[in-house]
């Protein structure tokens, strides 16, 4: 197999502010100044129920996409989202509402039935809808441009927590997101640092460095999470060998199935962030040789890949090529019972 | 089909190794001992004055050896509760003595004070009836026999389980012990005032008995809640019977039930696992509800719920009778002892996860399932927006479910219960809602019934629930 290693070397500078990205909140923080009545709320939802409800299980059976029984339930998210006051009104049947009361929303009412619309006619992502991804504990800001963490990639921050109860000098120490998107690897790991803990996230994309921003400035991270624009490395080559440790959720999708992908993904989501080349692993292998030069001894690694092939794979490129860089190289596998992610330590 | 889960599940529960129902160490310094208070201490007086003393010592000591379980500290006497003299008025009156006399209870708007002391010591009674009074007394003599034992920091989670359950059978027992006294106190004190001709003596007393009154009526409701870990809140679950949409759809009415019931409580609900029926209703579903007492109420709703109506899925019309299992799992608080879970026990699946996952799948769905293999006990959760906060809620249930089979075991031990595992989940049928021929709702129990079954499907259970806690508690003990 030939594998290219190259990779659209950034044209913008390092951590050149990103003016002309333009950010979307989302829905839940947006200011209720939109007013409906209660009668009018019911119609809409009533509405968008049908037109859930006839979605039926044809999309599961297109391209394994949510059946009705799933957008129902984000249905609900919407409306929890929406709302300000009464927030009860779905919830509590038995309070007997007047139908021409009040409610505020925030989106106006034409916004609501042209959001659900979309999700359920042009399957835009429910993240993209509601402009936010609940992840972990966390509620991350999400737009197009930006992928929209998946829950697998959780377990990276419970990995990194594992290692860190191992090794103790790592929770001090300097960590690198590599391809960071909506920042959620890189405030998850932020979250459990200690005081002198730092992590870099980097992204080509100048919408995910700006949405990250954002992100880290909710949780009031600025501190601790230092987001820069570039390709993988290139922003970080001023503290090359000073990591304790890599993470990252690369594109591992062959370029060979990016058409066939679920549309929710394959229509919406930034290819940029799901491409990984012919054989997916282009950026995989682009971080792992990396990660040598990168990582001080006893650092640790870990990375998201396609599954048991491409895991496999890398334990034995990293094994062979990388002879001797590397210790404890494993697989660990997903709450789906597939090897979703290597990892790794720096040898001493 | 759910109850053959039902009969799988309690086979399950009694193989549950020994070793894993060790219980993890949580003992914790704030023990509620600690709280055995001095202010009380004020309304102890005369025949009370020398446990009041010793109460005294007693919990600053406590505060000492909270701080430094050492041993030795536990050597001090713990107040002897057969050493309380019962209380009396100066010419010998008991609270026994005052039920006795069969003063006429008047309403309380009439300022007599014989009708007040009498209505107080019929509550005091009724109270006792319903704390056990007397297994309650011999308890706590048993815990304060261990509590004097030299070595009993030995095993410093043993002893903060006897001190815990201890100072909270204490709190109860001085609570009552303080009105009974308080009682023959102001009946003195209106004894000489006459003497005295002091009226104005005299009606601040009665109007302190009144006061008192009122408060222990209060306090029988509470008494009905004296159970160790009734002021939980806790998880209810649902499960439809035999018998298809119909059945699914009289669980999802049950449960609807319930979350208004809680909500009109002021209770916070949520729903942690759903699992809808193809047509109709639901399979199952489990919420969680918070709030003080929650537990204490629930549990009467332990058993078998059954519906007889005309189905509105039978184009025949036809009248169906369907069943639904109702479960009630308190969730115990920090204080308490949890069942230590092994991390390596547990098998962590991602429900319905077709496909490669990954990048290739956009999905809201994050559900997971628990299983805890040594007991084959599975616990889901499906409706939080991320797949961590599913877990973390899924967890949770699943420690109060083993919670509840070690007290459930524990309780076997003890022989205190005959019940089997069975009827602690999911117990016998206990209720009827007939919405055709004739409508009502009539509690098997308790023969409680009432003609209109659109409230009780509203959350109108209060009296369903209280009429059972006063039946099982007030019947003749022993």
């Amino acid at each position: 197999m030939r594998l290219s290693f190259i990779r659209p070397i950034s044209c913008y500078s390092v951590s050149s502010p990103a003016t002309s990205v333009k950010l979307q909140k989302p829905l839940f923080v947006r200011p209720p100044t939109f007013k409906t009545t209660i009668s009018d709320l019911k119609k809409w939802h009533l509405w968008a129920k049908s037109l859930t409800s006839s979605v039926g299980s044809t999309f599961l059976e297109l391209d394994n996409g949510p059946d009705s029984e799933l957008l129902l339930r984000e249905l609900n998210w919407l409306v929890e989202d929406a709302i300000q006051t009464p927030k009860s009104f779905l919830q509590q049947p038995h309070i007997k509402y007047n139908d021409n009361s009040s409610v505020s929303i925030r989106a106006s009412l034409e916004q609501l039935y042209m959001l659900w619309k979309q999700r359920v006619e042009e399957r835009r992502p429910f993240q993209y809808v509601v402009g936010c991804e609940h992840w972990r504990d966390l509620v991350l800001s999400v737009q197009e441009g930006v992928l929209i963490p998946r829950p697998e990639t959780e377990l990276i921050v419970d990995l990194v927590n594992d290692a860190i109860k191992e090794n103790e000098e790592l929770r001090e120490g300097l960590w690198a997101d590599l391809g960071t998107g909506s920042g959620a690897l890189a405030i998850g790991i932020a979250r459990i640092l200690g005081s002198s803990g730092r992590v870099v996230a980097t992204d080509l994309s100048p919408v995910a460095a700006a949405v990250a921003s954002y992100n880290v400035q909710t949780y009031d991270l600025e501190e601790k999470v230092h987001v820069k624009q570039g390709s993988w490395f290139e922003p970080l080559r001023d503290n090359d060998g000073e990591f304790v440790g890599l993470v990252s959720n690369p594109p591992y999708i062959p370029s060979k199935d990016i058409g066939g992908l679920q549309a929710e993904v394959g229509r919406h989501e930034p290819r940029l962030a799901l491409d990984g080349g012919a054989s997916g692993m282009n950026d995989l292998i682009h971080l792992c040789n990396g990660a040598v030069s990168m990582l001080k001894p006893g650092g640790f690694f870990a990375f998201e890949t396609n599954g048991d092939e491409q895991s496999k794979f890398l334990v034995h490129y990293i094994e062979t090529k990388k002879q001797g860089n590397f210790s404890k190289v494993k697989m660990v596998s997903d709450f789906a019972g597939i090897q979703r992610f290597i990892t790794g330590f720096r040898g001493r | 089909m759910s109850f053959l889960i039902l009969g799988r599940r309690s086979t399950q529960l009694s193989r549950i190794p020994r070793k894993l129902l060790l219980f993890s160490s949580t003992f914790s310094s704030q023990s509620p001992n600690t709280s055995i208070s001095n202010n009380r201490s004020t309304i102890f007086h005369s025949s009370y004055s020398s446990s009041n003393i010793r109460n005294k010592g007693f919990s600053s000591i406590f505060k000492g050896s909270t701080k430094n379980p050492s041993g030795s500290l536990w050597g001090v006497r713990f107040l002897s509760l057969e050493a309380a003299v019962e209380p009396t008025t100066a010419d010998g009156l008991t609270v026994e003595g005052i039920i006795a006399k069969n003063w006429n209870i008047l309403d309380d708007s009439e300022d007599d004070w014989k009708s007040h002391a009498s209505s107080i010591a019929q509550s005091v009674h009724l109270i006792k009836k319903r704390l056990k009074w007397k297994r309650l007394m011999y308890r706590l003599e048993v815990l304060s026999a261990q509590l004097n034992k030299a070595d009993l920091w030995d095993d410093p989670v043993h002893a903060g389980k006897i001190s815990r359950e201890h100072g909270s059978l204490m709190n109860k027992v001085e609570d009552v012990m303080a009105i009974e006294q308080e009682l023959v106190e102001h009946i003195d004190m209106i004894k000489l005032a006459r003497e005295e001709n002091d009226p104005e003596l005299e009606s601040e007393s009665v109007k302190a008995l009144l006061g008192i009154r009122r408060n222990v009526k209060e306090k029988e409701l509470e008494a009905l809640l004296s159970g160790e870990h009734d002021n939980c809140s806790c998880f209810i679950e649902v499960q439809a019977g035999a018998g298809g949409t119909e059945s699914m759809d009289w669980a999802s009415m049950v449960m609807q039930m319930y979350k208004l019931w809680a909500q009109r409580k002021g209770y916070g609900v949520s729903v942690v696992d759903e699992m809808p029926g193809e047509i109709a209703g639901i399979k199952r579903a489990t919420i969680k509800v918070d709030g003080e007492n929650a537990f204490g109420y629930a549990k009467s709703e332990v058993g078998v719920h059954r519906l007889v109506r005309i189905s509105p899925f039978d184009s025949a019309k036809r009248r169906h009778t369907s069943f639904v299992a109702v479960a009630v799992i308190p969730i115990l608080g920090d204080g308490s002892t949890h069942v230590q879970i092994n991390e390596s026990d547990l098998r962590i699946e991602r429900f319905r996860s077709g496909g490669a996952g990954g990048q290739s799948v956009n999905t809201t769905e994050s559900a997971v399932r628990i299983t805890h293999i040594p007991t084959g006990i599975t616990a889901s959760c499906q409706n939080e927006r991320s797949q961590h906060s599913n877990k973390a809620s899924a967890m949770a249930v699943l420690q109060s479910r083993l919670d509840q089979l070690e007290m459930a075991r524990q309780a076997q031990m003890n022989a205190q219960h005959t019940q089997s595992l069975t009827e602690i989940s999911w117990g016998n049928q206990i209720r009827t809602y007939v919405l055709h021929p004739y409508r009502m709702v009539k509690d098997l129990r308790t023969n409680y019934e009432v003609s209109d079954p659109d409230s009780v499907l509203e959350g109108d259970l209060d009296d369903f629930i209280l009429s059972f806690l006063s039946t099982s508690l007030d019947k003749d003990e022993e």
